[in-house]
């Protein structure tokens, strides 16, 4: 029986998320006070040192981006974003940790901030959370007054604003170029890549995106130092991980564990096993932009190096569960349309392809075994020219859940 | 001037190819005849990389690249061409035709379907999908008055989008809705109602005809087309090239041309769609003669031999003075400079002038006591490098639309502006600081500038000491003559918060480099020419003139209306700025022309304004005009009109009936620009080759050949030219600043005049080491400020402005001859202040009659916060409402310039 490890969320439903002072009392801020006692170029040390991998899905080690972004142009403005639009399917972490701790995130921003030498940051949430909205903007303002944020930080000569902007209900929006679009005032279509944000993000400025849980992480990691971070989780994914749980299982929600955590512990133990108790047929990780994998997979640890070894992704950390008696072709179809109706319409892979697999999939209800075999081929094909093709990561999505579908589902589409 | 890049080697399927660093792959590859396809990049946007055809490999890069985002690198090695890259492109084809309506109708060129015959895909059969495009419910936006969209054509490729906001400044499209269903907006909306104003960019680079030009949408046929000739635009002093397509004779399309200047492909809605004038009922196409008060055809014999024949007898009869010609600021050099000779010769007089007496005559005439050249000293894309641009009673953005896409790209990339303008102009949106001062202030204004910057030390006293007469001596003078224009003494006169004074004169004096484009509410005043030597005061001590970027500019109104003068249609100088009162110029000029130099008159010839009420008195007799409409343009229309009624000759030529071939005895009938082979020149002193389109209409003569024949029947016979080159070969000869200027050098590109040989590049700034002044230095003419003559009263109590609009042109006689254009504006108007209708009881829409000292008219009104209380503005292209008869024939003493922004009126509803 595993238990969670909570380091993150350990103050999540213990303090009173709209008081500062509960917040301070629980050790808040304190890191803030060791990151301003010493340099920036530590906390990006202590950042890289730590391993820490960004939690928004691609896992790209945050300590990299954190040099990147410090290391162009000395004298010139930069900024720090929060990418909180979570709009994965099946992803409510960040939403946990911006309800319960809103000062930790605030934290996390601050110490980023610090490390190279911002002046601005901006948290871009998803429109529709509108409590994490309220609570942030009043965590926000209690952090002025108490001289966290503003001019001379604490007595430093650190100075930072922190301003939040909601975003418009696009799914594309939370990928990260087309959030600097956004947040510019822009409509959200992706930017050309390179260059990436740290050399020219935000009105061209270098600027550092990370996730809220990344964020949420700083706190713990310049406070305790790297070894206690690394002390959890695996050498290559340190840290613990938020899991959004959903799907066919009896307890869904969020549960930080160790990196690494055996997916079926996840879902028996934590998640109090599948609705019906039988064994599930599939586990969708990482949202749509995820791979499926088949109970055979049930030993999989949770971790990067792991999952890659087996062909999935741990992605934003969405585990959705489809139950024994669960069909795969609707959800097959939901997915699709989702990808169709996210597609922001820039290149002709996307645009078409999403519509016409989309179309395809819907054709596959009413057709029969041979039929559904081939359909299912010829849909992979075009995700994977549209995942050559495509100008986003959106556009290179599909083929993910597509193809893990054909590898272990196939015949089960085929005759369901 | 650009900096040469460094050039980098590197391979495209192994071939070797050479280009600057830092280009782009897919622009170098096509250029070197690689043709990679790729239908969402052009050569003036920023890559968009949407359609995904371009796509290459790039050795030591992951994946598929697309060429039109990538900038090439020395030793890059590029496969553009494999299967796998070719498959990959006839799939995003096929994915194109699966949401494309690919129906084509044959008037507008295609670049997809030249890629979906490349690829094998016409046919039905060869396509991978059955098309959906059906399944979306699109609608076609049919509600502009120039264009078409269809987004079932519609490929998503951004190209209109940015053709508006990059290219053309003007940020009207964009998307609506997502993915496969989006669609593209003008505004929130449709087309019609939107911040349109049809200049048709985004028709131009289109690729797949989803937007396309309405006109003449039924009769086109692009294979049908018989000629497309490269020429100058028929309308303002930019001098737009444009291409005309012409099929059965007659133009059915103009496209702007890419590549070159001054223009880039870019046109305002008048180049890309005022040509149907040409082609228009109306055209004149038989010569007519006055006989007891009606106009009966005659033939060319008999009206040449008239009016011979009357103008000599005027000529013996009262002498070679009592005669007079207005050039046209439409027509050639060759035309201009033929007719200036006739005037000179024929004639044997210098009354010759035209319009541009009432545009810019009094800038020039600034220009020319202070610097020494007639015209603007930069060239159009300094519009858009220079740190601060200084605009002054200049509406740009309407009267100059293609100058203004320049300042608006400036100032993305960061350019200050500061507009001075008693009336709000769109430009106002993209400045830095507005300066609002009240009519007829802006000597007051100006000397509290100048007074400004020499309080703080803006002041350039290396450059006063080495290129300004009399050196600091002569500054000491300009410092005490502006000592009184403190902040608050000019705040009391202009209205203008000393804060505003302060900011632009700061950003003027203080910026790396600055520019000045002076425009009609300078120079249309009394104190015109004054106004503008404030102008040169500020920039002489502040030595933003003299390099690169800086100096004073007055865009020019008509096409040729820089040329024209330049060619000697002025009554004091000969071709080139040659003054007549100087023997050596008389007797150059009497030997290329081989005329007796005695013939020629050493006298000042009267200007504009002056034949006019020179015929009033009587002393005029006779009077020749080509291709103008005094009848609309001259000041005091009333007593214009006297003036023409006195006369006992008058002869129009034109190629319409006007207000003022009315008032003619013979009309000869003229051809229009596109029938022509000749030269202009534009704002930025650039010779620009106009060749022929189209045949004339009728019996209607090229005008130099009307000329000509008419001085061999007056017994000054002219050279047998055998064609407009030839005419432009002696006129050459005469006019050293085109003296290197030939038809040859023309077809590789215009050249911008100072042109003293064969072998010189042109000139693209002026006074970069020395003024063209007799000493070489630029001069201060410090002048005072005096309160206008005309003032209101009890019984006039607004002042009346008055100006051009984006859609028309001049007296309208072509502008209100294309549909389009009168689609958008076909009515005259008067703006006027919230205040002013409350107090006259007037609301918008409402019928008025508004009167000045001279004259009335009746107009429509709309209410508008763009004028001050207090103050008027019409636009004065509409007969119907002739806000020249309202004008004053004062004149500036210098210039001869008269009054047109400021007239006391009064406004009473009918
Ligand atoms: C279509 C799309 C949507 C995305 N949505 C989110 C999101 O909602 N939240 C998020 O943190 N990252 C999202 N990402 C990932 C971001 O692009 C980016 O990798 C992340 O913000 C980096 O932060 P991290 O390094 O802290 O993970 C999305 C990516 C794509 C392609
Ligand atoms: S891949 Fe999809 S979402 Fe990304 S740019 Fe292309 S159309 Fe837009
Ligand atoms: S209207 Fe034309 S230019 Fe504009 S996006 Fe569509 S295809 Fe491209
Ligand atoms: S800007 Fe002037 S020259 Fe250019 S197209 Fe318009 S009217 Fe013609
Ligand atoms: S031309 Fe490069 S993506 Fe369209």
């Amino acid at each position: 029986m595993i238990r969670e490890k909570r380091i993150i969320l350990r103050n999540s439903g213990v303090i009173d998320p709209d008081s500062i002072a509960d917040y301070i009392n629980a050790g808040g801020y304190k890191a803030l006070s060791v990151a301003l006692s010493g340099t920036p170029v530590k906390v990006v040390e202590e950042v890289v040192a730590s391993g820490l991998r960004g939690r928004g899905g691609a896992g790209f080690p945050t300590g990299t981006k954190k040099q990147a972004a410090a290391a162009r142009d000395a004298g010139t403005i930069r900024y720090v974003v929060c990418n909180a639009d979570e709009g994965e399917p099946g992803t409510f972490k960040d939403r946990a940790i911006m309800e319960s701790n809103p000062h930790l995130l605030i934290e996390g921003m601050i110490i980023a901030a610090y490390g190279i030498d911002a002046e601005r940051g901006y948290i871009y949430i998803r429109g529709e959370y509108y409590d994490s909205n309220r609570r942030l903007e009043h965590a926000i303002s209690q952090a002025y007054e108490s001289g966290y944020l503003g001019r001379e930080i604490l007595g430093s000569g650190f100075s930072f604003d922190l301003e939040i902007k909601p975003g418009a209900g696009s799914y594309l929006c939370g990928e990260e170029l087309t959030m600097l679009e956004s947040l510019e005032g822009k409509r959200g279509y992706p930017r050309i890549k390179p260059p990436f944000p740290a050399e020219k993000g935000l009105w061209g400025k270098p600027t550092l995106v990370n996730n809220v849980e990344t964020l949420a992480n700083l706190p713990g990691i310049i406070e305790h130092g790297s070894s206690w971070f690394r002390s959890s989780g695996t050498r290559r994914t340190p840290g613990t991980k938020i899991f959004s749980v959903c799907g066919d299982v009896r307890k869904p929600g969020c549960y930080e564990v160790d990196a690494g955590v055996i997916l079926n512990d996840l879902i028996n133990d934590l998640a109090g096993g599948t609705r019906n108790g039988k064994p599930w047929k599939a586990v969708l990780l990482g949202g749509a932009a995820g791979t499926f994998v088949p109970y055979s997979c049930n030993d999989l640890s949770m971790c990067y190096e792991r999952l890659k070894e087996r062909c999935a992704t741990l992605g934003s950390g969405a585990v959705i569960v489809v139950g024994s008696g669960r069909k795969l072709i609707p959800l097959m179809q939901s997915i699709l349309r989702f990808f169709r109706h996210e597609s922001c319409g820039k290149c002709v892979p996307c645009r078409i392809g999403t519509t016409y697999i989309h179309e395809r999939s819907l054709e596959m209800s009413g057709a029969g075994h041979d039929s559904r075999i081939s359909i299912l081929d010829e849909m992979v094909n075009h995700a994977r020219q549209m995942a050559i093709s495509s100008l986003c990561p959106l556009g290179q999505s599909p083929i993910l859940p597509l193809e893990t579908l054909q590898r272990h589902f196939n015949e089960t589409i085929a005759t369901e | 001037m650009l900096q040469a890049k460094e050039m980098v080697i590197f391979t495209i399927d192994g071939r070797t190819i050479e280009a600057p660093d830092d280009s782009n792959l897919l622009e170098i590859a096509r250029r070197n005849g690689i043709a990679i396809p790729g239908l969402c990049y052009h050569r003036k946007l920023t890559p968009t990389g949407a359609c995904r055809l371009c796509l290459v490999k790039i050795e030591g890069m992951r994946g598929l690249i697309t060429s039109c985002t990538v900038k090439v690198t020395e030793g890059m090695k590029v496969t553009a061409f494999d299967r796998e890259l070719e498959d990959t492109r006839k799939l995003l084809l096929n994915y194109l035709l699966y949401e494309h309506n690919d129906a084509y109708d044959g008037t507008y060129p295609d670049e997809l379907r030249e890629l979906i015959f490349r690829y094998g895909l016409e046919k039905p059969d060869n396509r991978y999908f059955k098309p959906v495009w059906e399944k979306l419910k699109f609608v076609t936006d049919d509600s502009s008055p120039v264009l078409t969209y269809d987004p079932s054509k519609c490929i998503k490729c951004f190209r209109c989008i940015k053709a508006c906001d990059e290219v053309q400044g003007k940020n009207v499209l964009s998307f609506t809705d997502r993915g496969i269903d989006s669609f593209i907006i003008a505004g929130t909306g449709i087309w019609g109602g939107s911040e349109c104003d049809g200049c048709g960019e985004c028709i131009q680079l289109c690729p797949t005809g989803a937007i396309v030009e309405k006109p003449n949408r039924e009769v086109i046929n692009l294979e049908k087309i018989e000629k497309s000739v490269v020429t100058n635009c028929p309308y303002c002093g930019v001098g737009c090239q444009i291409e005309l397509l012409v099929q059965d004779g007659r133009i059915v399309r103009s496209n702007g041309v890419e590549g070159v200047s001054p223009n880039d492909g870019r046109l305002c809605v008048k180049g890309r769609f005022g040509y149907e004038f040409v082609h228009s009922p109306d055209r004149l196409t038989r010569p007519l003669i006055k006989r007891n008060g009606s106009f009966e055809e005659a033939t060319w014999d008999e009206a040449l031999g008239l009016v011979a024949d009357r103008f000599t007898e005027i000529r013996n009869r009262f002498g070679a003075d009592a005669l007079a010609g207005y050039a046209s600021a439409k027509c050639t050099n060759e035309d201009n400079y033929l007719f200036q000779k006739f005037i000179r010769t024929a004639f044997g007089t210098n009354n010759i002038d035209y319009c541009t007496r009432l545009c810019h005559a009094s800038t020039v005439t600034a220009m020319l006591k202070a610097m020494g050249d007639g015209a603007g000293s930069n060239s159009i894309e300094d519009f858009e490098t220079t740190d601060c641009l200084f605009v002054i009673g200049n509406n740009i953005i309407d009267t100059h639309p293609i100058t203004a896409t320049y300042v608006k790209r400036g100032v993305v990339k960061g350019q200050k502006i500061i507009v001075v303008d008693p009336k709000w102009t769109p430009l106002v949106r993209y400045a830095t600081v507005w300066l609002q001062p009240r009519l007829g202030t802006d000597i007051a204004l100006l000397n509290g500038l100048v007074h400004i910057i020499i309080k703080n030390r803006w002041t350039d006293t290396k450059f006063i000491e080495e290129r300004v007469e009399g050196g600091l001596e002569a500054f000491k003078q300009l410092e005490e003559l502006t000592a009184r224009y403190t902040p608050a003494y000019v705040e009391e006169i202009t209205g203008v918060p000393a804060a505003s004074l302060n900011m632009a004169a700061m950003l003027y004096a203080t910026s790396p480099t600055a520019m000045i484009a002076t425009g009609m509410g300078m120079s249309q005043q009394v104190t015109g020419t004054h106004n503008v030597f404030c102008l040169i005061n500020m920039m002489l001590i502040t030595g933003q003139v003299g390099r690169e970027r800086c100096g004073i500019n007055p865009p020019r109104g008509q096409n040729n209306v820089q040329g024209a003068t330049d060619v000697g249609c002025s009554p004091l100088n000969y071709p080139g700025y040659m003054p007549v009162t100087n023997d050596d110029n008389r007797r150059r000029v009497a030997e290329v022309w081989g005329v007796p130099y005695e013939s020629l008159s050493p006298e000042p010839g009267l200007t504009t304004v002056e034949i006019m009420q020179a015929g009033y008195d009587r002393r005029i007799k006779g009077i020749y005009i080509m291709g103008e409409n005094p009848m609309i343009s001259d000041p005091n229309l009333n007593h214009t009109e006297e003036a023409l009624k006195r006369m006992d000759f008058v002869v129009v030529q034109d190629i319409f009936p006007t207000e003022t071939t009315r008032f003619a005895d013979v009309i000869l009938p003229a051809s229009s620009w596109a029938e022509k082979e000749g030269t202009y020149v534009n704002s930025d002193r650039r010779v620009l080759r106009g060749r022929k389109a189209v045949g004339c209409p009728g019996e209607a003569r090229l005008d130099w050949k009307i000329i000509h024949e008419l001085a061999g029947r007056m017994g000054w016979p002219m050279p047998e030219y055998r064609s407009e080159n030839e005419i432009f070969g002696e006129l050459a000869r005469v006019t050293p600043i085109m003296a290197g200027i030939s038809y040859v050098r023309l077809e590789q590109g215009s050249i911008q005049w100072p042109c003293p040989d064969k072998d010189h590049p042109g000139t693209p700034t002026l006074y970069l080491d020395r003024f063209n002044t007799s000493t070489g230095r630029g001069k201060l003419f410090p002048v005072e400020y005096v309160p206008q003559n005309e003032q209101t009263d009890r019984d006039y109590p607004l002042m009346l402005n008055s100006g051009r609009l984006l859609y028309h042109y001049h007296t309208a006689t072509m502008s209100r001859r294309t549909k389009v254009l009168r689609d958008f504006v076909d009515e005259s108007f008067a703006q006027i202040h919230p205040g002013d209708a409350g107090r006259y009881g007037l609301t918008e829409g409402a019928r008025v009659r508004i009167e000045s000292r001279r004259g009335e008219l009746e107009t429509t009104v709309r209410v508008s916060e763009d004028v001050l209380e207090g103050e008027v503005f019409m636009p004065w292209h509409f007969t119907e409402s002739q806000v020249n008869r309202l004008t004053r024939d004062e004149l500036d003493p210098y210039s001869r310039i008269a009054p047109f922004k400021l007239s006391a009126v009064r406004i009473t509803k009918i």
